[in-house]
Formats: C-alpha cells, structure tokens, sequence
C-alpha cells in the first residue's frame, strides 16, 4: 500500500506551527517500504546489454599486450573495450588521476583493463574473463613509507608523492621545548571501505548528440566533466541523473563508475547495466585514506595548549582521488577545536599499490582528529586534570581565531556548549559507578571526546549551490535544486526549508534534486555541505519569489491569483545562487587561500562512550554511545538523529571491527565474510542530544552535522579503553589481539 | 512455485532465486548488495521462513511459496490482518529508511520477528534483524519502529 499525497489545497491554508524543526518522514519513504523504489541499478531499459569489467591479475606492471580474441568470440559478445577505444583515456588532467581503462600501466590489483559489453550478464562475464594479458611485472609498492625511500619504483611520472602541505603560525618547536608537558603520539588509523549497500552501477545511453546516465554520484558536476573529456563531447551532452541510488557516504564522489557506464554506450550505441559485485567494490573501490600521524603537543602546567605539531603521512593508493584534498581538511582540524598560540602541520600523500584512497564521511578528520583527541584523553591523565575540564579550558569558541591559520571561525561554533551537553549526560556523569560495577573477566571504561568539521569545500574555491523555481497558474511552486540525495532525505529537508519560506504548506511544492538536465549545477553532495548549501539556496529562491510577487502584485502571498499574475508578467521563473562564504585569510598569504582551503564554518559533535573489556581475551563491549551535536538549527530532526545514529555506527566499526588489509599488493579482505561491519547487535544504544544553536549564515540557521558525526567515536572509545584498562590505544581497529597486546605491556601504559 | 500468490515456473532451475525474481518475473524489491548471503538485502520469505535469496537455487524450491517485500502482506499470521501495513507505517514514521536499499530485504527480517513475538524485546528485534546489513542508520530506528509495531 502507499499513502496517497494529500489532495493539492486550492486555497491557502494558515498554519499553526513552523515546519522546520519537525520531524517529517522521507520524501521516498512508502516507495522505499513497500519495496517500489527503484534504484539506480533496479533500472531496466528495452534492448539493453549488460556489461563486466575484465581487471588485471597483478598488482604492478607494464602491459606488453592484451588478448581480446578469446572474449570477442564468446557467442552474444557486443563490444570489448580497451583504453584505445576511449575517445580521451584519462580520468583527469594529470597522469596521477588515472586512465578510464588501463592500457599501459597497472598499478592496482583489479584495475579495468577492458569493458566487455554482451546480450546478458552471464556472456559479459565470461568474456571479460577470456580477456588476458602479457605483463611485466614490477616491484611493488607496498607502504606509504616505502614509497618515499630512495629507488622506490615511481608510480607516476610525477614520481610517489600526490600531495603536499605545510603550515606552521610559530615557532612551535620553541613553544614544545618551552612546554611544561609535552605528549608525544604515534597514531596509526586504517583502511575502511564504505559499504554502500548498492554496489556502484546504473545504466546508461546514447541520447542524440550526448549520452544520458542514471548512476550514483555525489558531485555531478564532476562525473559530467569527467564524461565529456573521456567522449570528447560538450558536458551540456551528458545528462547525469544520479538517484535514488543505495548509500554513499563518500563511496561516490571519486567512483569512475558513471565514466565506464558512458564509455559503454558511446561506444555499442546501445543502453548499458553494469553492476559491481561487492568482490570487484573491495578490490578496486576507493577507501578511507590509512593515516600514519606523528603528533606532539605541549602543554603549560595548568593545563593550556602551547602548541600542537602534527606530521602525517597519507596513502592514496595507485591514484590520486581525493588524496591531496584530504590532507587539506586533515591539517585544519589537526588542532582539533581547540585555541592554541601556534601550531604547524606537515603532511605528505603518496602513491603506491596499495587500496585506492578517496573521499569518505569526515574527509581526512577523523584520521587527525584520532591523533589530537586521544592527545588531549593522554594529557588530561598525565596532567591529573579532568578530560572535559582540560577540554574547556583550551575550547574554540565562536568567532576565536583557528590555531593553525589563525583565521576567524563562526559565530555559530558551539564546541563547549556541545561538549557540556554530552558531559551532563547520566553515562558521563555516573562514569565512576559504572567503572565500580566491574564484575569478572569485564573491566569497565568511560570515555569522552570532541571534534568539529568544516561545512563546505572551504575558502577560496567558488563553493556555490543553485536552484531553479517555477511557479504554476494553481499556485504549486516546483523547484529544481542540488546538492542531490545519496540517503539523507535531504529533498524533504529542502521542501521544509521552502515551506517556511512562502509561508505555504509543503504539498504545494514539488522538489526535484539528482537530475542535471534539470537542476543547475548545484555542487557536490559532500563536505557536509548539503543542507548548508542546498538549503539556504532554495530559502533564497523563495525570498526572490516573495519579492517578485510583492513587485507585481503588492502582496507576499503565494496562491494561485498572485502567481498567476507572475507568469503573466513573465517573470515566474528563479534561478538562485548561494556562494558559500570564505573566511579571512588569517595568516595564508594572498592568493593561497584555496592552498588551504579553510572553513569559515563548522560543525561539532562531543561523544561519551561506556564499554568493557575483558581482561582475558581483550573483547571489547561497547555498551553506550552519547553523541551531542552542534548543527545549528536542525530543520528535520528526525533525519539529524538519523544521521547521527548512522554516523556513530561508522565510527564504531572504524573503532573496533573495520580494516581492509591487503599484503604486497593483494587484499586480505575480499568480501563481507573477512571485511565485518557492525550488525544490529552490534550497535548499543546512542543518545543523540542536539545543542541548541544558529549559524546566521544557513538557512533558518541550519549548518551540516552529518560527517562530524563519525569523528569523536573512536577518540571516546580509546578514552573508555584507557579508563578501563590502562591502556590507550595508538592505533584503530581496537581488536581483541591489539588489546591483548597492549595489556600485556607491549605498549607502555601510561595510567 | 508460487511467489506472491502467483503460480510460476522457473525455466532454469539452476538460476539464483534473487535472479529469477528480479529478471524474469521483474520482481526487483530484493536487491543484491554481496552475493554470497552476507548483507540480507535480498531476504524474502520461502514457506515462511527468511532465506537469501542469492544462496538458494529455484530448483532447490520447486514446491515453495515465495513472498517478497512487494507482497508481505500474503504473510500477516491469521488474526493480524494489517502487521505489514502497521510495520510499514511505523518504519516510516520512525525515520527509518535513510537510503531505503535494504529495506526491502530487512522488513522481510522484522516481518518475521513480529510475527515470532507478538511484543518483541530490543535483543529479540536485534537478533532477528542481525542478517540484514545497513550502513545508514544505525539500525536503532528500526528497533524502535518495531517496538512500536508490537505494542
């Protein structure tokens, strides 16, 4: 059954109560339950042929030659593609962003090096199979710290680093010397996969002059841009409709999937399925970027910041993704939301054989911020200082200058509210009882931690959503808007957002997001940007209909009549822009601002976490999560704590269960069967408390939350491992054998 | 075999389950996320118990009754008429499809606990739902749909 919508009023109804700040069901939810929904790669088009990836058999080499004479033979065969038969073979500007279909060199274990197109799935398969190659081999690649060492194998012609960034705002060697305390770290975080539950996949096909593509994509713009090089066609060609689509997380933004879908058709002149299997995802999907991070920071002896020295060193993988971009985000938030005289970071991206590397939920913070929270967790011990009093005595505040490029953050940051909130929670609060209780082989912890993250690409880079608004002669206001939906509903959001705006019901406006023949170029669904930008941008959309109306008609009333009179007038069509703000400059030089990109405005959560361990065998049992969270206004509630839930649940695999491995340029981790992530017995209960706030900035002081969300629960939870146990952990997963090892003295305690 | 009420008959009896439904009967709510019968989005009911579709071949279930999320409601228990529009409606209600991916195979799952218990626990509703992977939510929403369902 599906709820019919509610009959379209033909007056205007007043209404009691403000929409935004309720919690309203998904747009797409009945569709979605009764199993009606139909995904990117649900689609089904006549006289479609299905398509399988041929990929290389070894991590490293030259291709010397490809044999497609077997597959090309197999009955039912349309097409098998080489890099050849790619119009323009590259996936960017730069060798290190990759080719679309390997035809030279392979640096990943799985890379494409044909695409087979076949009457079915079955036959693509088979042929992509019979695709075989001469190679030879090359060393390989298997570390970030290996790639760096003289006579290192060079995976590009660049050589192995990707990217690199530096800034300091003192002389913080000084300031650590002059330290009354200086806490030392070396932190080591993983690989983690996405698990998009929908494998990246879609359809596509020739469209006149152009092709047309149904894939996920969280930055249309991009995946547009990058068809058109690869085809050599205008991007005004590419129609690119990106939902509804199963997940993403960040899994879609670096994904060349719609890039081989529109290969696909160009070349058999036909539409084309592909679908991943979850076997070629863990192989060759993009991951979380591994961090290995060198930090040190000093301390006076009541407990304030003096400076914080951050060096990392990041792998990407064999191409470049979102690597040098993460570090951008990695170095702001390496000072955590904390006030500081100085800090410098250092930090380095390189190439080698291992997993791609690209963007995912938190884009680099969680990494730096594992570094800096568990820092602050190791001072507070050794200064006998209570972890959120130090937390508060060195809090960003609203408006404070960031401590690495010292320029002004938010009015609306609310990091100290947000880490009072969770600290007033009964878990926090009772940490010494419940560490009492301890029965057994189970030991007890409690654990706290904070961080913040930008909302937008940052400074300096023309960061702009845009909408498209029409209204019709029965008063419906259609509008056109991005950031697209990958899974937060973010559509119903924006009718909420315009409801309040017109001051008209919700069933009187139609919002279509996802689409690029219809929606203007609105920017990526990413950087916990959407509601930010797409929001305030459809909040000004509206504002620019009340006043056309007020000019034609002398009223601000949206209903039929005056609407009427504004087609009639010609003037009842919007096209809206939002350009995200920048910040100062701070201490960047002119001109540098985009180098570094920093936010003008950020997000916050504070998380406690309530675990045991088992002395014996080192389980851990997290038994409780807190999860406060600065995001300003929440315009859907519900749909905050959904992402909250969600996001705690990330960061609890990161914590605990999730690393992908791999092992001289083969993944250990091939599946879901070696590849765990939390089930629902897993997940223990979260209480998501929302700090009251406003970011003057977005809509009805809305700003994003949806990645910081995964931040702080690693952080808490080594916290609650260290109050515990004594240990605290300088590397994530937490498993039961890393455990073992570190309350067997293999890493000095420090409690 | 039947599926959703309807008698048909599978002409390969060595196609997947997931397949025959999606490909030949254009079935396409059971959706695959691994393959091998680790996430659960591809869950329906066979003769009233939660089976991956993907691990089970038609000739495997030449006799069976098959209901999918598009017809869940052939499977409410005699004198619950409405559990699977109450359940839906809940599971809306709660905010609890984010993407909505694995919704179909995952009120399959929460189906058949409530049709277990007529009140499930939290661990009862833990359990019964531990087959079906989400990377959205959480899964905390979906519990307290359900509860809500049982009470």
């Amino acid at each position: 059954m599906t709820r019919a919508p509610a009959p379209l009023a033909t007056t205007v109804q007043e209404r009691s109560a403000l929409i935004v700040g309720q919690s309203l069901p998904a747009d797409d939810a009945w569709p979605i339950v009764t199993g009606a929904l139909e995904f990117v790669t649900d689609r089904r088009v006549d006289g479609m042929l299905h398509a399988a990836i041929a990929h290389a058999t070894v991590p490293h080499a030259l291709i010397q030659s490809i044999d497609v004479t077997a597959a090309r033979a197999v009955p039912g065969v349309v097409a098998v593609l080489l890099g050849g038969d790619v119009p323009v073979n590259a996936l960017g500007d730069d060798d290190g962003d990759g080719p679309v279909i390997v035809d030279t060199v392979v640096r990943q274990l799985g890379d494409p090096i044909a695409l087979v197109a076949a009457v079915d799935e079955a036959t693509a398969q088979a042929a992509a199979a019979a695709v075989t190659a001469a190679y030879l081999p090359l060393p390989i690649v298997d570390s970030a710290r290996s790639a760096l060492e003289p006579g290192a194998p060079q995976l590009h012609d660049k050589g192995n680093v990707a990217g690199h960034l530096a800034f300091a705002s003192g002389d913080v060697d000084a300031a650590i010397r002059g330290a009354y305390l200086t806490v030392e770290r070396h932190v080591r975080t993983p690989v983690q996969e996405h698990v998009a539950l929908e494998t990246p996949g879609g359809i596509a096909m020739p469209d006149g002059v152009g092709v047309t593509v149904w894939c996920g994509s969280q930055f249309p713009g991009v995946h547009r841009r990058k068809i058109a090089r690869a085809l050599n066609i205008d991007i005004a060609d590419v129609r690119l409709i990106s939902n509804p689509v199963g997940g993403a997380f960040g899994s879609r933004n670096d994904d060349p999937m719609p890039v081989y879908l529109a290969v696909l058709a160009w070349a058999t002149r036909r539409p084309v399925h592909l679908k991943m299997s979850r076997e070629d995802v863990m192989l060759i999907g993009q991951k979380r970027h591994p961090f290995d991070i060198t930090t040190r920071t000093g301390f006076s002896s009541d407990g304030r910041i003096v400076a914080s020295d951050m060096t990392a060193l990041v792998d990407t993988g064999p191409y470049t993704t979102s690597g040098p971009n993460v570090l951008k985000t990695s170095a702001e938030l390496s000072v955590g939301p904390y006030r500081m005289p100085m800090a410098r970071f250092d930090g380095t991206v390189v190439y080698t054989n291992n997993a791609n590397g690209g963007a995912f939920r938190g884009y680099g913070v969680p990494q730096s911020a594992f570094a800096i929270e568990t820092a602050m967790t190791q001072a507070a011990a050794d200064l006998g200082i209570d972890p959120v009093e130090l937390r508060l005595m060195n809090i960003l505040r609203g408006g404070d200058e960031h401590a690495l490029y010292r320029h002004h953050v938010t009015t609306s940051l609310r990091a100290a509210e947000t880490l009072q909130a969770a600290a007033e929670h009964a878990w926090w609060r009772d940490r010494a009882a419940w560490r009492a209780a301890a029965t057994g082989p189970w030991l007890r912890g409690t654990g706290i931690a904070l961080a913040m993250k930008g909302v937008g690409l940052g400074s300096g880079k023309g960061d702009t959503s845009r909408a498209r608004l029409i209204v019709s002669r029965e008063g419906v206001v259609q509008i056109w808007a991005g950031p697209n939906h990958t899974g937060q509903s973010i559509d119903s959001s924006y009718r909420q957002v315009a409801a309040d705006t017109l001051g008209i019901p919700m069933d009187r406006i139609r919002m279509t997001v996802g689409d690029s023949q219809l929606v203007p170029e609105a920017g990526s669904t990413s950087s916990s940007r959407s509601m930010y930008a797409g929001g305030e941008v459809v909040r000004r959309a509206c504002v620019e209909l009340l006043d056309r109306i007020e000019t034609s008609t002398g009223t601000r009333v949206v209903d039929p009549s005056t609407c009427r009179a504004l087609i009639d007038s010609g003037d009842a069509e919007i096209l809206a822009e939002f350009r995200l703000p920048d910040s100062d400059l701070g201490m960047i030089p002119p001109g540098q601002l985009v180098t570094f990109a920093p936010h003008l405005v950020f997000g916050c959560s504070a998380q406690v976490a309530r675990l045991e361990v088992n002395r014996y065998t080192g389980e851990l049992h997290v038994c409780g999560i807190v999860c406060a969270i600065d995001c300003g206004t929440a315009i859907n509630p519900a749909g905050v704590i959904g992402q909250a839930e969600g996001g705690v649940t990330q960061g609890l695999g990161y914590a605990v269960m999730e690393e992908h491995l791999i092992a001289g340029g083969r993944p250990l981790t091939k599946s879901l069967e070696t590849y765990a992530i939390p089930t629902s017995r897993d997940v223990p209960p979260i209480e998501t408390i929302l700090v009251d706030g406003s970011e003057p900035t977005g809509p009805m002081g809305a700003k994003g939350m949806s990645e910081v969300v995964v931040v702080p629960t690693a952080p808490a939870i080594a916290a609650a491992v260290l109050d515990a146990a004594g240990v605290l952990p300088d590397r994530i997963p937490i498993t039961p054998e890393r455990m073992m090892r570190w309350m067997s003295g293999e890493q000095e305690a420090i409690a | 075999m039947n599926v959703n009420g309807q008698r048909v008959h599978p002409e390969d009896p060595t196609a997947r389950l997931l397949d025959f439904l999606r490909d030949d009967l254009d079935l396409r709510a059971a959706k695959e996320g691994c393959g091998m019968g680790e996430c659960g989005s591809c869950t329906v009911l066979v003769d009233g118990r939660t089976v991956c579709s993907c691990l089970v071949l038609v000739g495997q279930i030449a006799d069976s009754d098959i209901v999918t999320a598009e017809a869940l409601e052939r499977s409410d228990p005699p004198g619950r008429p409405g559990l699977t529009d109450r359940l839906r409606a809940e599971l809306v209600d709660h905010h609890a499809p984010q993407c909505g991916f694995c919704i179909p195979g995952l009120i399959v799952s929460a189906h058949a606990v409530l049709t277990e218990h007529l009140s499930p626990t939290d661990e009862q509703i833990c359990c019964g739902l531990e087959g079906n992977l989400c990377r959205c939510t959480g899964y905390r929403s979906f519990v307290r749909a359900i509860q809500a369902v049982g009470r």
